[in-house]
């Protein structure tokens, strides 16, 4: 496959020039803006002025004009013609000999007075194109002798040529090329270049000129190219070094010249056209009885013997398009990035990110994706031309429309995949994977949600496991066009997340519970129902969860309470006021259970109400389990539990209350002490605990539950209840508690409780409340232990008794002390303690002689009850 | 490829005779496959990028035809890679009779390396491949895209070695010490003190475009031997700016008709 890189254009057809005269050739050429000059064998030069025609379809052609031919007089062909426009003459060599010519009338100039304007023996000549003399009326010339091994150059002035220097060769030259000072010539054998300045020289390589016609053209500042041995086309610069790859010409090539990124070279019957940017033959043209190619000013003609043609470049842009639409997507981009520095440089970004976003879907379109990105990266592809290729993707209410000229051939995803449902699933997937790279760059910037809701649709089409994802962050998502999408796909679990994310969690709620009462098929989530509890229980909007709990609990009251009992304590979230929520639970004790539980258990909220009704909520539960006909026994037990917990730990709840409602029930008589104990009817919770339940552990344990935060002294009196309520049980007078048998039994746990927990009691006043008969074994550790701490009191408060003597003598001696001299108070004086001044006479003095306001003492002493008054009082002033 | 248009630090050349390998070589190290070759037509370049260098590495053609273009090739060269093919002693020879002289205008410092292709056809060891990203090499992989005629070469590409075929080990015609010896030679010829210069058995490879065997060893460590090289001559740069010669534009603009009609 090749490129269509140029055109050729006829510019003189062969009538024009010689009309029906068949012996005439061309000879030479010369172009110089819009004047065309030919020179031919018969020693004629022919002027026309070549106008560029546009035809309305863009097509490029050419009209000649002849203006003058002229007859140079020497019967010979005319070699070569060379414009020096500022000069307005035209350089001709015919018959080995250079002059000059006038570029309008065409007459030879005849020789000024100073100096002759011919050169005679010369087989060729060059101009250099990169002038080291600054004159712009001036021409540098390189000329070849036929009769010495020199080059010689000359300066061409309007009337005159004038020798500057003159440089012999090794060998015979037979091309040259000038650029700067810098010489490329073909010799007979090799290339080389010279330096006709410094006379320093470098040969490049060998060549033999006899053989083959050599070539020496240079392409641009000290670069030169080369016929070389195998049909190459050679780069060579002036320091002879080769920086581009050759060419590979035909051995009889007989003309070169560069249109960038183009050499342009001919040959007997070719034209061939090879990139220097990769060196490939690009383009080949048949041209029959070529005999000129040559470059003036970057336009490229070509004359065959008889008439002239020009190889008009086509436009970058076309050559690049033709090679996308064959899919040559590397020398496409090859081509536009060589051509860089051919297009100004906005020109060339727009240019170079169009072909890039081509060759991207040219990758694409061969599913070859990863190329495809790179190129839709470094191209700054809008995504939303490639979301489009994908039916229903971009929302409706999307402004895109896909960029004209469009960059592909593809209608849509269907269109490239020509029904292979396989290769539309890895386009989408690529797609895909590319939104999910892009949305949070600014390759999305402007078109998110364009790019979301396609994401959105694509997870949902593909089951794909990012769409929750997607929907719980940050997200554009179009809510007018998703909804539909997420209900064919029955994704309801996102579409509510998406409802949410818009503000409409009714919706949202609604759709769920759908789902959960199975009117909806989707199982995003197992835990749906559970979702919305949590979902309700942090929402905001309280009439949502006042309307949506009530479902809830009705699905599941453990659960469902959760709206109430685990609403995060946020400060961005209204409170729930627990009235309203036990009226709203009011039917469902389950709930309302579960509720005041976590108002009193974990918020220990400490109002009567919620303990009374708490109360009164696990009373009614243990009384209806009573009611039973057969309880369940574990129930029960963990009812009764719960009950007599709340009843010993609380005491906000209305003792009363409770007491009544259970005072006729014989099985809730541990509660029914709990609640005496509470009322401080100490003797009717212990008559019960003792007699009734004849429980004594839980007697015991009573008596310290009931004292536990009150002094010993209350605690004293409780155990001597308790013993007094086991004697007088088990005195044989009292005929009730001896038929029950237990007299015995109460003697012992007497027994008990006073070696167990001997140190309550007051000794003395058991041993008055014993009967006599008791063994002095039986109360052995009781007793063992009161005489040990009577004793061990009474030595105790020996030694207060002596460290209190020894301080009062302290302080004694300290105010006779301070008796002596007087204690001054002023009003400029503060008192030690509060730093305040004092007002009045009454002062107390503390140790040392630091008056201080009574008060202040009363409130220091009072603070620390521990410390003993360590001040005395003065009057002094 | 588009890295083509920046301007290398440095300049590799590959010599060796014609059939040898070097373009197999080449593609090897630069897209990690053995494919089929044609033989080369005048010579063609690579830029490779090594950390921020630009390295270009010349391919040359070891056709006799193709033979004038060396010395230009060399010119300027900071490392010259001498390749010949282990199964073939006249490769080797070669190097010394037609290609050592081509290496007259490559820089004074230029590094030499000798390297014996094809040394999977001898040596079993080099059917293990050996390059360094260790990722298991396609050992057989041709592309066998190039079914249509190739009318561009004058000269058939020549058949591949028969051993290729047939998988037999062939009979090692150059050693090791052969290559070790040349070294010396050119050592000599170039006038250097082998004491001053690197040692051989630093600069003499046996390698295996078909395998990749020793293939990356080869080229990095020709990358790394010509670093100061590269510094040198960007030092150089800093102090005297040259013309920047792929400035094509410049010299248009520069002409010599001024005021053109
Ligand atoms: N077995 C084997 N064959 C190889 C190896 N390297 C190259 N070849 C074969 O040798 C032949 C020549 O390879 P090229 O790389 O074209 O040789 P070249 O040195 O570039 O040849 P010219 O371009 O003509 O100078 C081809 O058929 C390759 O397949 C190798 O390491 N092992
Ligand atoms: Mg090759």
């Amino acid at each position: 496959m090749s490129v269509k890189a140029f055109e050729l254009v006829p510019a003189v057809e062969r009538d024009l020039l010689m009309g029906d005269k068949a012996r005439i050739n061309i000879e030479c050429i010369e172009c110089c803006g819009k004047h065309l000059y030919v020179g031919t064998n018969d020693c004629f030069i022919h002027h026309f002025l070549l106008d560029e025609v546009t035809s309305s379809k863009g097509k490029l052609s050419y009209s000649a004009q002849k203006l003058l031919h002229k007859y140079l007089g020497l019967k010979k062909p005319v070699a070569e013609l060379r414009a020096a426009s500022a000069l307005e003459r035209l350089i001709v060599l015919c018959d080995g000999i250079v002059f000059l010519v006038d570029m309008v009338t065409l007459e030879t100039v005849p020789s000024a007075a100073g100096g002759g304007a011919k050169i005679r023996s010369v087989t060729a000549f060059c101009i250099n194109e990169n002038p080291v003399n600054g004159d712009p009326f001036c021409v540098e010339m390189g000329v070849l002798s036929s009769k010495r091994r020199t080059v010689q150059i000359y300066m061409v002035y309007e009337d005159r040529v004038q020798l500057v220097k003159e440089v012999t060769t090794p060998e015979q030259p037979c091309a040259v090329s000038l650029d700067g000072y810098f010489l490329c010539l073909a010799l007979t054998t090799q290339y080389m270049i010279l330096n006709y300045n410094t006379g320093t020289s470098q040969d490049l390589f060998p060549y033999n000129s006899e053989e083959r016609r050599p070539i020496v053209k240079r392409i641009s500042r000290e670069e030169f190219l080369l016929a070389a041995p195998g049909g190459l086309g050679m780069f060579a610069n002036a320091e002879g070094i080769s920086q581009r790859a050759p060419v590979n010409w035909s051995e009889s090539v007989i003309g070169a010249a560069v249109c960038f990124p183009y050499v342009v070279a001919l040959d007997e019957s070719f034209i061939t056209i090879h990139s220097m940017l990769d060196q490939q033959l690009k383009q080949t043209l048949s041209f029959r009885d070529g005999h000129i190619l040559q470059d003036f000013e970057g336009k490229v003609i070509l004359a065959s013997i008889k008439a002239v043609y020009v190889s008009v470049p086509l436009p970058l842009e076309r050559q690049i398009q033709d090679l996308l639409v064959s899919h040559r997507v590397e020398e496409a981009l090859i081509l536009t990035e060589g051509a860089q520095r051919n297009i100004p440089k906005d020109k060339f970004q727009i240019l170079h990110k169009r072909i890039l976003q081509q060759a991207g879907f040219i990758h694409f379109g061969q599913l070859q994706f990863l190329e495809a990105k790179e190129h839709f990266r470094k191209g700054q592809l809008d995504v939303r031309e490639l979301i489009s290729l994908y039916p229903l993707l971009l929302p409706a209410s999307s402004s895109f429309t896909r960029c004209h000229p469009p960059l592909h051939e593809f209608a849509d995803l269907n269109h490239l995949a020509q029904g292979d449902q396989e290769k539309v699933l890895r386009c989408k997937k690529f797609l895909i994977s590319y939104l999910g790279e892009v949305r949070s760059t600014e390759v999305a910037n402007g078109c998110r949600e364009d790019v979301d809701t396609a994401l959105l649709k694509l997870y949902a089409e593909q089951d794909h496991d990012s769409l929750l994802d997607l929907l719980a962050s940050d997200n554009a998502c179009v809510l007018a066009d998703s909804v539909p999408w997420l209900e064919k796909y029955h994704k309801y679990f996102a579409l509510g997340l998406l409802y949410h994310y818009h503000g409409q969690d009714s919706a949202a709620l609604q759709l769920w519970i759908r789902v959960v009462d199975g009117d909806l098929q989707d199982s995003t989530r197992s835990d749906l129902y559970e979702y919305i509890v949590d979902f309700l229980c942090s929402s905001s909007n309280l009439d949502l969860v006042w309307n949506y709990a009530d479902w809830a609990l009705r699905k599941d009251p453990t659960t469902g309470v959760h709206i109430f009992t685990k609403r995060p304590g946020r400060k961005d979230l209204p409170e729930l006021n627990p009235d309203d929520v036990i009226t709203y639970l009011g039917k469902d004790s389950q709930a309302l259970i579960l509720y005041l539980e976590h108002l009193v258990l974990e918020r220990r909220i400490q109002k009567e109400k919620f303990h009374t009704h708490l109360a009164v909520m696990y009373l009614e539960k243990v009384l209806s389990l009573l009611s039973e006909s057969s309880p369940d026994e574990v129930q029960l037990t963990e009812a009764r539990g719960r009950l007599q917990a709340l009843l010993r730990e609380s005491s906000l709840y209305r003792v009363q209350l409770l007491l009544g409602k259970m005072e006729n029930c014989e099985q809730l008589l541990l509660e029914r002490a709990t609640l005496h104990g509470k009322l401080e009817e100490h003797d009717k919770a212990l008559h019960i605990l003792v007699h009734k339940l004849r429980d004594f552990p839980s007697a015991e344990a009573f008596c310290i539950w009931a004292s536990s935060c009150r002094d010993s002294e209350y605690r004293q009196q409780l155990f001597h209840l308790l013993l007094g309520v086991y004697l007088d049980g088990s005195l044989p007078a009292n005929a009730q508690a001896a038929a029950r048998g237990g007299t015995g039994e109460l003697e012992m746990a007497a027994v008990d409780l006073l070696n167990r927990h001997g140190e309550v009691f007051d000794a003395v006043q058991v041993l008055r409340m014993l009967p006599e008969g008791w063994s002095l074994q039986l109360l052995r550790p009781f007793l063992g232990r009161a005489v040990r701490a009577s004793m061990h009191s009474c030595r105790t408060s020996q030694i207060a008794l002596g460290l209190a003597h020894s301080e009062n003598l302290q302080l004694l001696h300290d105010r006779l002390k301070e008796r002596k001299k007087p204690i001054f108070v002023s009003k400029k004086k503060g008192c030690h303690l509060c730093h305040n001044t004092f007002s009045e006479p009454a002062v107390v003095c503390l140790p040392g002689g630091v008056p201080v306001h009574t008060h202040c003492v009363a409130q220091r002493v009072t603070d620390s009850p521990t410390k003993r008054q360590l001040t005395n009082s003065s009057n002094h002033t | 490829m588009p890295d083509k248009m920046k301007r290398p630090d440095v300049k590799l050349v590959l010599l060796g005779d014609m059939n040898v390998g070097k373009t197999s070589l080449l593609h090897r190290y630069m897209e990690r496959k053995f494919k089929e070759t044609v033989s080369t037509v005048g010579g063609a370049f690579f830029l490779k990028q090594w950390g921020p260098y630009n390295i270009s590495i010349w391919d040359t053609a070891g056709r006799e035809q193709f033979h004038g273009l060396g010395s230009m090739y060399c010119r300027g060269a900071a490392a010259v890679i001498l390749t010949y093919d282990v199964t073939n002693w006249q490769s080797l020879a070669e190097l010394e009779e037609r290609f050592l002289s081509l290496t007259d205008t490559a820089n004074h410092d230029c590094i030499y390396a000798i390297v014996g292709n094809k040394a999977d056809l001898t040596d079993p060891k080099a059917h293990l491949s050996r390059t360094s990203d260790g990722q298991p090499e396609d050992q057989t992989e041709c592309e066998e895209e190039r079914t249509e005629p190739q009318v561009l070469s004058a000269c058939p590409t020549p058949p591949a070695s028969p051993a290729s075929l047939s998988g037999v080990m062939l009979h090692k015609q150059v050693t090791h010490e052969d290559a070790v010896a040349l070294y010396g030679r050119i050592l000599r010829y170039k006038g250097l003190d082998e004491k001053s210069s690197l040692p051989a058995e630093k600069v003499c490879f046996e390698t295996s475009a078909k395998t990749g065997y020793n293939v990356d060893a080869l080229f990095e460590t020709m990358f790394d031997l010509v670093l100061p090289s590269i510094l040198r001559k960007r030092h150089e740069n800093q102090e005297s700016p040259t013309v920047d010669l792929e400035d094509s534009q410049g010299a248009h603009s520069r002409k010599a008709r001024i005021g053109c009609c």
